[in-house]
């Protein structure tokens, strides 16, 4: 029964969705205070980059690889945000487009070190490192009754989706504590804000640092399930798709680069029977929602009428107040 | 509260993901892969992952062009009976690697050709062997592919062949002894072909003068063309695609330096003779495609492609039609539509004779063949005796 339900092309899919979420919310964070980075491939490709060559040349556990490559892009965004955050709205953006750049053009060239453009194969997998510590201790997946690509798929899978569900549950708090409100005001006005008496410089330093971390994070869970990364996965194409997760989805509320990255992962692989046309509706459905409605596709006005919508049909959806979001 | 929402959401968007994914699950599970009746054809699914959307489409078109009509060929003879399931990979690994997954758990495919680049079947390669299902790239040039797996083959020939093949003939030729090399590093057909030119420069005995850089969409060359031309080589080794590749010689041409070039496989294109025109006289390259060779089967080939698809075939779309034959003939050996046998029988293909010449699989899935080593001489490619 669970056999025939799991198909690893339906978990593959999902795990990149559930990896794009992961660094659309990255792009959020970030421009919850205003600022527009387009750096994100290049802490992704950092992330990436440090998990792969730490597993491989080290042997360290994928676990530690991870998180050793969120923290460099952690530390790397700190470091770059700390001069750039004085630039503001499209000099910002330039500045972290030309920064991805940088990163990319030292991937290709530290040959001894990345292979160059040839890229880097042979990374360790996360699901297939599962299996074999779990058969390690005489598990076997045909007790579930499963075949081995399956039980990896569905691995991969749970660990991700139980990954993203932590992150967005930890953003969502955060948005409503201190941090949240301060960043929701740096973005309506910076200098309101700081006669306020809220430290700009810090708060911004971490949503970029966030954001890195995030970027990062997503880059190497990104090695880690491919088990294959080239210089050219971390171009500006890369961030740029990124960026329209969540102007498709919304940038106000969370939910909106989580839409957007499910939605439009999915989109492509949903609409491959037109095969070579694909791309065009990709494009046609972007344009027309831009126009329709530019804000993106979720924003609080809508969330609200979600939730009245749902209480008059006398649904108890608790109490919290509506403006949290 | 709050948390009971998150709950509620992330149970409605996984159930959500769950029922897209059992739609397709059950057909694929409600399918079994056709197996040869008693004497009619062996019928079978191959999967095909190409580049047909984006800047590289054209690569998938070709491949897809030479791949159908390779498939209306064979199943006319009815000896097989081959149905195509066509899947885009737009270049990127991700989508290849999904684009595979389809094919191989939803289409239930015997077999997958494809994926176009290198760098996506360094991907798709590795999940192909585990999951057991024969996959054959038909263009995919740098070194280490079929050692990915004994399920991994190709019919396209790795640099590794074709650049030692030119400069050996060039060498002999030309009596070269002093090389300079120029090449892109930051593309990597090109800078996997720099890494054959050197080990083979190498493994010859040349005296490497020096090696040169460039970018892709470099314009200007003559800092470099400079430096070469002031240590004066015996022969210019340049590992380019040719869009760079041809200006690089109508600028080394203009400045004088007149020693023949030879260059890899993304330097083999008319678009070089086109965009350099007279400058381009003196380019080596080994290709396993040449179109005017004369054999009545190259020349029915370029003859119907040309009344299908109206224009001439390139060597993407050689091989691909190649490669369907070579899987037509596996199958037809193998007897039936499974897995293992096909994998078995394609190791074994030997002496295939096929539109690029005689094709056996050495023992790790790599391409035994002589590569056709061409000139061009006066604006046209010609055989390079």
């Amino acid at each position: 029964m669970l056999a025939e339900l799991i198909n690893p092309y339906h978990f593959q899919v999902a795990s990149f969705i559930l990896i794009n979420i992961i660094l659309g919310i990255s792009v959020y964070i970030t421009l919850s205070t205003g600022q527009l980075s387009l750096a994100n491939a290049g802490f992704m490709g950092i992330g990436a980059y440090t998990s792969a060559l730490l597993t491989i040349h080290f042997d360290l556990p994928i676990v530690l690889g991870i998180i050793a490559g969120a923290l460099v892009a952690a530390l790397l965004g700190i470091l770059i945000g700390i001069p750039t955050l004085r630039l503001q709205g499209v000099y910002l953006a330039i500045v972290t487009l030309g920064f991805g750049e940088v990163i990319r053009v030292v991937f290709i060239n530290w040959e001894s070190l990345t292979k160059g453009s040839v890229g880097i194969s042979g990374i360790p997998h996360i699901g297939r490192e599962i299996l074999s510590t779990l058969k390690g201790f005489g598990f076997d997946p045909k007790v579930l009754g499963l075949q081995n690509n399956q039980f990896i798929f569905l691995s991969i899978f749970l660990l991700l989706f139980i990954i993203t569900i932590g992150v967005i549950w930890f953003f969502r708090r955060q948005h409503r504590s201190r941090v949240g409100r301060a960043f929701a005001a740096i973005k309506l006005d910076e200098k309101a804000a700081e006669s306020m008496g809220i430290n700009i410089t810090y708060y911004k330093v971490l949503a970029f640092a966030q954001g890195a971390l995030l970027s990062g994070f997503a880059g190497a869970l990104y090695a880690h399930v491919l088990a294959y990364i080239s210089p050219a996965d971390f171009a500006y194409h890369r961030a740029v798709e990124i960026l329209i997760f969540v102007v498709f989805g919304g940038s106000e509320v969370i939910w909106g680069p989580i839409f957007g990255a499910f939605f439009l992962t999915l989109m492509p692989e949903v609409l491959r029977f037109i095969s070579e046309y694909r791309y065009m509706i990709y494009g046609l459905i972007i344009i027309i929602l831009m126009a329709v409605r530019p804000q993106g596709l979720i924003d609080v006005n809508l969330l609200n009428w979600v939730k009245t919508k749902g209480k008059k049909r006398g649904q108890k959806h608790g109490t919290g107040n509506t403006k949290s979001m | 509260m709050k948390m009971k929402k998150l709950f509620q959401f992330s149970v409605l968007s996984s159930m959500l993901i769950l029922s897209a994914c059992s739609g397709g699950g059950e057909q694929a599970a409600g399918e079994k892969e056709g197996k040869g009746g008693s004497g009619g054809a062996v019928k079978v699914d191959i999967g095909v992952v190409s580049y047909i959307s984006g800047p590289g489409a054209a690569y998938g078109e070709a491949i897809t062009g030479g791949l159908k009509l390779a498939q209306k060929e064979i199943n006319a003879k009815g000896e097989v009976d081959i149905n195509l399931v066509i899947e885009d990979s737009a270049g990127k690994q991700d989508q290849a690697l999904t684009a595979a997954q389809k094919l191989i758990n939803s289409e239930n495919v015997t077999a997958i050709i494809g994926p176009t680049l290198s760098t996506e079947m360094n991907v798709v390669g590795p999940e192909a062997d585990l999951s057991g299902v024969p996959i054959m790239g038909t263009s995919t040039t740098a070194d280490g592919i079929p050692q990915i797996g004994d399920y991994v083959f190709r019919n396209s020939i790795p640099e590794a062949l074709a650049i030692p093949a030119s400069m050996k003939k060039a060498v002999e030729k030309y009596d070269a002894k002093k090389v300079a090399i120029l090449y892109g590093n930051d593309d990597v057909f090109t800078k996997s072909g720099f890494d054959t030119m050197k080990k083979a420069a190498e493994d010859m005995g040349l005296e490497v003068l020096t090696i040169e850089t460039f970018q892709k969409g470099q314009s200007d060359y003559n800092a470099q063309l400079t430096k070469i031309k002031g240590l004066n080589p015996d022969m210019i080794l340049c590992s380019a695609l040719y869009n760079e590749g041809a200006v690089i010689m109508d600028q080394a041409r203009k400045m004088g330096i007149d020693v023949p070039f030879v260059g890899g496989n993304g330097f083999n294109s008319p678009e070089v003779i086109k965009i350099a025109g007279d400058a381009a006289d003196g380019l080596i390259v080994a290709t396993p495609w040449y179109g005017e060779k004369d054999d009545p089967k190259v020349k029915e080939f370029v003859s119907n492609f040309e009344k299908e698809y109206g224009k001439k075939p390139d060597q993407f779309a050689a091989q691909a039609y190649d490669a369907l034959y070579i899987m037509a003939e596996a199958l037809k050996n193998a007897g039936e539509a499974d897995r293992d046998a096909l994998r078995d029988a394609l190791a074994e293909v030997k002496d295939f004779n096929g539109i690029l010449g005689n094709f056996s699989f050495d023992e790790e899935g790599d391409v035994v063949m002589d590569p056709t080593v061409l000139v061009i001489e006066d604006g046209a490619f010609k055989i390079f005796e």
